[in-house]
């Protein structure tokens, strides 16, 4: 059986249309013209127990609509969509007890005191015994070593120990789907890649199914080997990263630091960008001649330092809509 | 119950460690009470007593009022406008949990620490200022004030539920909110009894469910109410509060269904 189950799925808003000036602000105030506006345009897609699943899509897209509309926030317009086999608006208590979502910008926790505290509420929310409780705390606080700072108040905490505590607030249940809007937003590297492990071994362990957003390339290349693509609403791509990468991110993206001043004119036969800094310079480059570039680099310029990365998930997206 | 019952706990944390918002909250109280403790004292100098409160009743009037403020007036409608409009109330939505339950049980845990500030800071106005108070002539009334104190509460965290639900529909609920909190300071009696105001708009009050957040409940106290008469009373708070309990029910579902469809 699937865990997510969902065929032409529809979801249009009603925006009204806001006049400019003082006359137009004073007339709202007594008539409004409504629009329709469609956030997710006929979507159907599938996915199976275990699943790790990325979401891409430039903003507006219709993404978070779409995972607030299988969190069960928000009812859909038409089509259907099944859960674990519940209709998620009916927001039934069962379903509740085997779902998460977590928005990387809005906290549950509760501010001016421990983390530990949310936990022991969640614990009661979901009717957890105190050895389940005790035993998926212990698990969670491992994994995402919290240990140091469950008795802090939240309000003192890193962005980046408040974002591991959140999940193991949203976690302590066990739910066997979880939804993820930007999980790893505004954190830094090391701690980007501590949640992403993390996911993976939650993932694993519990064969939970994971659908996750996110505009950073490597979460995606890191968790999901499939990803589904929204363009205004309309899902345009369901497959395969790798591949899809292949077909779209031709090019890598050559950054480098020089020592010292090096001559303009001779900049500019590389053909690359200089940063808003004006300090690193970028160089995009066909994939198979990435690493000759590099060595013609290294060998005819003081380079300070030089990284070769994948384009940004935004870029290739752009390139997708661009072809599309 | 267990759950409602953390998150009294939890909330009763928090407010004590917002330490510096209690003790504003509470000096801005205070300064309404000595104010009004004043300005009655004043008033009534040289006259035994006035509207038909007596010279202790009507101070006593004033102080009861700082309990009830405190009990029945206080509520956490800035934060339910907050949450909805910021659309925080989603992450309660999508976990197993009653937002009317949960939301009173902060409430709850709110008032108690007020009411325990209120308690501590009439305690030491009846020391230092050694006031005429008015103690009731019977425990019956006592129970009789408890039962409206507990009434006027609830009734009062309906009300506020519904002005704080228009957050669903528009972005400018503060103002609704805001009018709402001044006009039942008036309405209820929490700035000066109700037999202050022309006969009419008495009867019209009398008509409304306003008194019984305050004027009654001290009334019952200061036993100006007969125990029958304050029955009765208690009775029809009881049918306000059932009405405005099914209400807010009902607006709170209404609302859900527009956020549901509209996104938040």
């Amino acid at each position: 059986m699937n865990a997510i189950s969902v065929n032409s799925l529809q979801k249009e808003y009603q925006v009204f249309n806001r006049k400019p000036g003082l006359w137009g602000s004073l007339g709202s105030v007594f008539w409004r013209e409504w629009n329709k506006v469609k956030a997710v345009d006929s979507i159907s897609f599938q996915i199976g127990e275990g699943e790790l699943v990325g979401f891409l899509g430039a903003n507006g897209a219709g993404k978070t609509t779409t995972l607030k509309i299988l969190s069960g926030l928000l009812t859909p317009t038409s089509g259907q969509v099944e859960v674990l086999g519940f209709k998620p608006w009916r927001r039934e208590r069962e379903f509740q007890k085997r779902i998460s979502l977590v928005m990387g910008q809005r906290t549950q926790l509760w501010w001016e005191i421990p983390a530990q505290e949310t936990f022991r509420l969640n614990q009661a929310v979901y009717g957890l015994s105190d050895k389940q409780y005790q035993e998926s705390l212990g698990e969670l606080v491992e994994m995402l070593e919290l240990k140091d700072y469950l008795a802090v108040p939240v309000k003192k905490l890193s962005l980046g120990q408040r974002m591991r505590a959140e999940l193991a607030a949203a976690l302590l249940h066990r739910p066997k789907i979880l939804l993820l809007d930007e999980p790893t937003l505004g954190l830094d590297v090391v701690m980007q890649k501590k949640v992403r492990e993390f996911i993976l071994e939650y993932n694993k362990k519990w064969r939970a199914s994971i659908l996750l957003t996110s505009h950073n390339m490597d979460d995606l290349t890191a968790l999901c080997p499939r990803v589904l693509i929204l363009e205004k609403g309309k899902l345009i791509y369901d497959g395969n990263l790798e591949s899809l990468i292949r077909r779209y991110a031709e090019n890598k993206i050559i950054k480098i630091v020089f020592e010292g001043d090096v001559s303009a004119s001779k900049i500019a036969a590389l053909g690359g960008t200089f940063d808003s800094q004006k300090t690193t310079m970028l160089v995009s480059v066909p994939r198979a001649d990435v690493s000759k570039k590099a060595a013609f680099l290294l060998s005819s310029f003081p380079v300070a330092d030089l990284t070769i990365e994948e384009p940004s998930v935004d870029e290739i997206v752009r390139k997708i809509f661009s072809k599309t | 119950m267990k759950k409602y019952w953390r998150a009294y706990l939890i909330s009763l944390q928090e407010t004590l460690q917002r330490r510096s918002s209690l003790v504003m909250d509470r000096l801005g109280g205070i300064a309404v009470m000595l104010s009004l403790y004043y300005f009655w004292k004043t008033l009534l100098l040289g006259r035994t007593s006035f509207l038909g409160y007596s010279y202790s009743q009507m101070l006593t009037y004033v102080l009861g009022m700082n309990i009830l403020r405190s009990f029945a007036l206080t509520g956490r409608g800035w934060e339910l406008v907050g949450e909805i409009s910021s659309g925080k109330i989603s992450s309660y939505l999508v976990r197993p949990l009653s937002y009317h339950g949960y939301a009173l049980a902060l409430d709850l845990s709110q008032k108690t620490v007020h009411l325990f500030a209120a308690f501590f800071e009439i305690g030491a106005l009846l020391i230092f200022f050694h006031p005429p108070f008015y103690w009731p002539k019977s425990i019956l009334s006592l129970f009789l004030f408890a039962g409206a104190l507990l009434t006027a509460s609830l009734l009062f965290f309906f009300l506020e539920f519904i002005v704080s639900s228009l957050a669903f529909w528009t972005s400018e609920s503060g103002g609704p909110l805001f009018f709402f909190e001044l006009f039942i300071q008036f309405a209820a009696g929490a700035f000066f009894p109700l037999d202050v105001l022309p006969r009419f708009l008495q009867k019209v009050l009398s008509l409304s469910p306003f008194p019984y957040l305050v004027f009654l409940p001290i009334n019952i106290y200061l036993g100006r109410v007969g125990e029958g008469r304050a029955f009765q009373d208690l009775l029809i708070s009881f049918v306000w509060t059932a009405v405005f309990g099914a209400t807010s029910v009902y607006v709170w579902r209404k609302g859900l269904l527009s956020y549901s469809a509209e996104g938040g």
